[in-house]
C-alpha cells in the first residue's frame, strides 16, 4: 500500500541524501576559503564540470563494461564517478595555476570577482561541449527497497544508499587525511596561519595544490550525486552554490568540520521545508526551500558572524 | 574658454583617456554615418542608446555602492527588477493589479519600494564583512526573484507582464526617440548629482570608509549610516533604471532577474574604472557593445557551420573578460583622478597650472 500522506520520515530520508551532496560541496568551498582565503564563486560550476566529465566518460565506459554492477548500480557508474572526480581535480589545479596563482596580490575581493569570471567560463565550456539540455546518467531506475518501505513506510532506493554511503566514505577519508597524515597537518597549519606555516618550513604551494585536488574531487562527487538524484544540467552547480555557501557560513567559514555540520543542517532544512509548512512553523512551501536556506544564512551571520563552529569575533 | 579646452580640462585627463575618447568618438561618427546611409536602422540605434543609458544608470548606481563606499552588492538585478516590476504592475492595464496608472506613479513606486527594500536588506547585511555581504546580497536577490516567480497572483509569475504603456505619448517623437531622450536626460541629471555628491564632504567620508573603515570610525563617523545611505541611493538609481526598462521593452518577466545581469553591471563598473562616474558610463557602453555585438556572431558562417550556439560563446566571452580585467587592468579604462578634488581647492594647490595634481585613486584595496 502506498500511503496517501507522505510520511515525515520520507522528508528526513530526502534530507539525508541532499545533505550528503551539500556536505561534499561545502567541504571544498570551505577549504578554499580557509587556505586560499577567498569566496570561490566558481565552486558550484566546478561541480557541474565534474558531473559532465562523468557523463562524458559514461559514453565509453558503459559499452566497455556492460551492465554488471554492485550495490544496485552498474560498475561503470562508479568508474564514471572516479573519472569525474579526477577531471574536476585536475581542472581545479590548472585553473589555480594559470588564473588564481598569478593574482596573489589582488586580495580576496579581486579573487572573488575573478572567480565569477572563472564560473562563467566553466559553464560556457559545459554548454559548448554538451549543449543546454538536461541529461541523465542512464542508470536504470530502481524502485524503493521493499522491506524498508513495508516496515517504515518510507521509500529508500539503492541509489540513495550508495550516495549517502560513498559521501560518508569520502568525508571519513578526508577526516583521516587531515588528522593522521603529514599532509593533513600541513593543511591545517596553513589554514590557521599561512605566513606562520611558511616560515615554519611548510611548502604552502604543495598544500594549495592538495587543497584544489581535494576540493575539486569532492565538488565533482557532489555534482555527480546531484546529477544521479536529479538531472545533469549546465546550471546545476550554480543553482546550488548559494545553498552551499549557506552551509559553509552556518558552519563557520574555513572550518572543514563546520562545513560538514553546516551542510547537514542546511541540507535537512532544505528538504524539511514542506514538513515545517505542514506543521505551521513556516508559512512557505517547498518552492521557497532555497529562500529559507538563504534567510537562515543571513540570520546566522547576524547573530554569529563567524558561524556556529567558528571562533567568535 | 573654448569648448576644446573645457572638454580637455573636465573630461579628458591624459593620453590613454584621449585615445579612449577618440575611439568612442569614432564609433559615434561611424554610427551616425551608418544611420545616414541606411546601413543602421534609426530605431535600432535609438534602442541601443536607450539600453546604454539604462546600463549607465545601473553602473552609476553600483558605482555609488562599490566605487564610493566599497560595498559588494550582488543584488543589482534584483533592484533593477523591483523597479521594472513596480512600473509594470502599476501602469500596465492587464497586470494582475490592473491599475493602469500614469508612468509617473510607476517611477515613484520604484523609488519608494527600492528604498524600503534596500533598508531592509541593508540592516542585516551592511555590518557584515565585505565578502559576506557579497554572498548575502546574492542570496537575498534570489529570494526576491523567487517571490516574483512564485507569487503569480500579484506578479503574473513566469508568464510576465505585457502591455506596459509608452512614456510621454504627447511628445512629437517616435516612441523609441522619446524613451532614448528620457534616459539621456535622466542619465545626465543623475550623473551631475553623483559627481556633486562625490566631491562633497559626504563623498569624502565614503572614500575614507572604502579605503580604511577603522580610520573613518576613529574620526568619529558613523560608518554604518554612511554605508546605508550609499546603499539606498545606489539601489534607488538601479530601480529607476528598471522602471525605465519596463517602458522601453514594454514587457518584463522574471528571467531578466538572473544573477548574470548583475555580473554584466559589475564588468561595466570595474572596466570603466571603479569609483569613476565617467568610467561607469563608458563601461556601460562597452558592455552593451559586447552584448549586442555578439548577437551578430550567429550570422558569421564559421560559427553557424560549427553548429555553435551564440549564448554560451557570449558567456565564455564575458567570463574571460572578467578574468582579464581583474588580472591586467584592475584600474579600469578611466580610473578616478583629480575630478575628485573640489575645483576651488585645486586652484590654491601647489600643482603648476596645466599639470594635474597627484592622481588620487578611489582607494583600491
Amino acid at each position: 500500500m502506498i500511503p496517501l500522506q507522505i510520511s515525515p520520515f520520507q522528508y528526513v530520508v530526502n534530507g539525508v541524501v541532499f545533505s550528503s551532496i551539500i556536505v561534499l560541496a561545502a567541504i571544498g568551498l570551505s577549504l578554499v576559503y580557509s587556505i586560499a582565503d577567498f569566496a570561490n564563486f566558481a565552486h558550484g560550476d566546478l561541480m557541474t564540470v565534474g558531473a559532465f566529465s562523468a557523463l562524458f566518460s559514461v559514453s565509453f565506459l558503459q559499452p566497455a563494461l556492460g551492465d554488471a554492477g554492485v550495490f544496485g548500480l552498474p560498475l561503470w557508474f562508479f568508474l564514471a564517478l572516479a573519472f569525474g572526480m579526477l577531471a574536476a581535480a585536475v581542472i581545479a589545479v590548472v585553473t589555480d595555476r594559470i588564473i588564481y596563482k598569478p593574482m596573489k596580490g589582488s586580495g580576496s575581493i579581486g579573487l572573488l570577482i575573478t572567480s565569477i569570471g572563472v564560473a562563467l567560463v566553466y559553464r560556457a565550456m559545459v554548454f559548448l561541449s554538451f549543449g543546454s539540455d538536461s541529461e541523465r546518467y542512464g542508470v536504470t531506475r530502481q524502485g524503493p527497497i521493499p522491506w524498508v518501505r513495508e516496515s517504515f513506510g518510507v521509500a529508500v532506493t539503492p541509489r540513495n544508499l550508495v550516495v549517502v554511503g560513498l559521501a560518508t566514505v569520502l568525508v571519513v577519508g578526508l577526516h583521516l587525511t587531515l588528522t593522521r597524515t603529514t599532509l593533513g597537518r600541513k593543511m591545517r597549519a596553513t589554514a590557521d596561519n599561512a605566513d606562520l606555516a611558511r616560515i615554519s618550513g611548510i611548502r604552502t604551494r604543495e598544500v594549495i595544490i592538495a587543497m584544489w585536488l581535494i576540493g575539486g574531487a569532492l565538488a565533482a562527487a557532489g555534482g555527480v550525486f546531484l546529477g544521479l538524484e536529479e538531472l545533469v544540467r549546465p546550471r546545476m552547480g550554480f543553482d546550488i552554490l548559494l545553498i552551499v555557501f549557506a552551509a559553509v557560513i552556518l558552519g563557520g567559514i574555513g572550518s572543514v568540520y563546520g562545513a560538514m555540520l553546516g551542510g547537514l543542517v542546511i541540507g535537512m532544512v532544505h528538504e524539511l521545508v514542506p514538513l515545517f509548512n505542514q506543521w505551521g512553523i513556516i508559512p512557505v512551501g517547498s518552492r521557497y526551500a532555497a529562500a529559507v536556506a538563504f534567510v537562515i544564512m543571513v540570520a546566522i551571520l547576524l547573530v554569529r558572524p563567524s558561524g556556529i563552529v567558528g571562533e567568535s569575533g | 574658454m573654448s569648448v576644446a579646452t573645457w572638454v580637455n580640462e573636465t573630461v579628458v585627463r591624459d593620453k590613454t583617456e584621449r585615445r579612449i575618447f577618440a575611439t568612442l568618438g569614432l564609433i559615434t561618427v561611424l554610427l551616425v554615418v551608418g544611420v545616414v546611409t541606411g546601413v543602421v536602422g534609426l530605431s535600432f540605434l535609438l534602442f541601443q542608446i536607450s539600453l546604454v543609458g539604462m546600463y549607465a544608470l545601473l553602473s552609476l548606481g553600483l558605482n555609488v555602492q562599490w566605487g564610493y563606499a566599497g560595498l559588494i552588492n550582488f543584488s543589482v538585478a534584483a533592484f533593477w527588477g523591483l523597479g521594472a516590476y513596480c512600473a509594470a504592475l502599476l501602469t500596465a492595464p492587464n497586470s494582475p493589479l490592473g491599475l493602469g496608472l500614469h508612468p509617473v506613479f510607476g517611477f515613484l513606486a520604484a523609488i519608494v519600494v527600492s528604498a524600503l527594500v534596500a533598508i531592509l536588506i541593508g540592516i542585516p547585511t551592511l555590518r557584515l564583512r565585505e565578502d559576506y555581504l557579497a554572498i548575502a546580497s546574492l542570496g537575498l536577490a534570489e529570494v526576491i526573484r523567487l517571490i516574483i516567480l512564485n507569487e503569480r497572483q500579484w506578479t503574473a509569475g513566469s508568464s510576465g507582464i505585457s502591455g506596459i504603456p509608452a512614456l510621454i505619448p504627447w511628445l512629437p517623437l517616435t516612441r523609441l526617440a522619446t524613451t532614448a531622450s528620457v534616459v539621456v536626460v535622466l542619465g545626465i541629471l543623475i550623473y551631475l548629482f553623483l559627481r556633486r555628491t562625490h566631491r562633497s564632504p559626504w563623498g569624502r567620508v565614503l572614500r575614507t570608509i572604502r579605503s580604511d573603515e577603522d580610520l573613518a570610525k576613529a574620526l568619529g563617523k558613523d560608518t554604518y549610516q554612511f554605508k546605508m545611505q550609499a546603499f539606498v541611493i545606489g539601489s534607488v538609481i538601479m530601480a529607476v533604471a528598471g522602471a525605465f526598462y519596463a517602458h522601453l521593452n514594454l514587457y518584463i518577466d522574471p528571467s531578466d532577474l538572473v544573477p548574470l545581469t548583475t555580473f554584466y553591471i559589475w564588468i561595466a563598473v570595474i572596466l570603466g574604472g571603479t569609483g569613476s562616474n565617467r568610467g561607469a558610463v563608458v563601461g556601460a557602453a562597452v558592455v552593451i557593445a559586447i552584448r549586442e555585438g555578439t548577437r551578430f556572431l550567429n550570422d558569421v558562417p564559421a560559427i553557424g557551420s560549427l553548429g555553435l550556439d551564440v549564448a554560451p560563446l557570449r558567456l565564455l566571452f564575458v567570463g574571460v573578460l572578467i578574468i582579464l580585467i581583474m588580472r591586467y587592468r584592475q584600474d579600469g579604462l578611466l580610473p578616478p583622478k583629480d575630478e575628485l578634488i573640489w575645483p576651488a581647492a585645486k586652484d590654491t594647490g601647489t600643482a603648476p597650472s596645466g599639470g594635474s595634481p597627484k592622481p588620487q585613486t578611489g582607494g583600491d584595496d
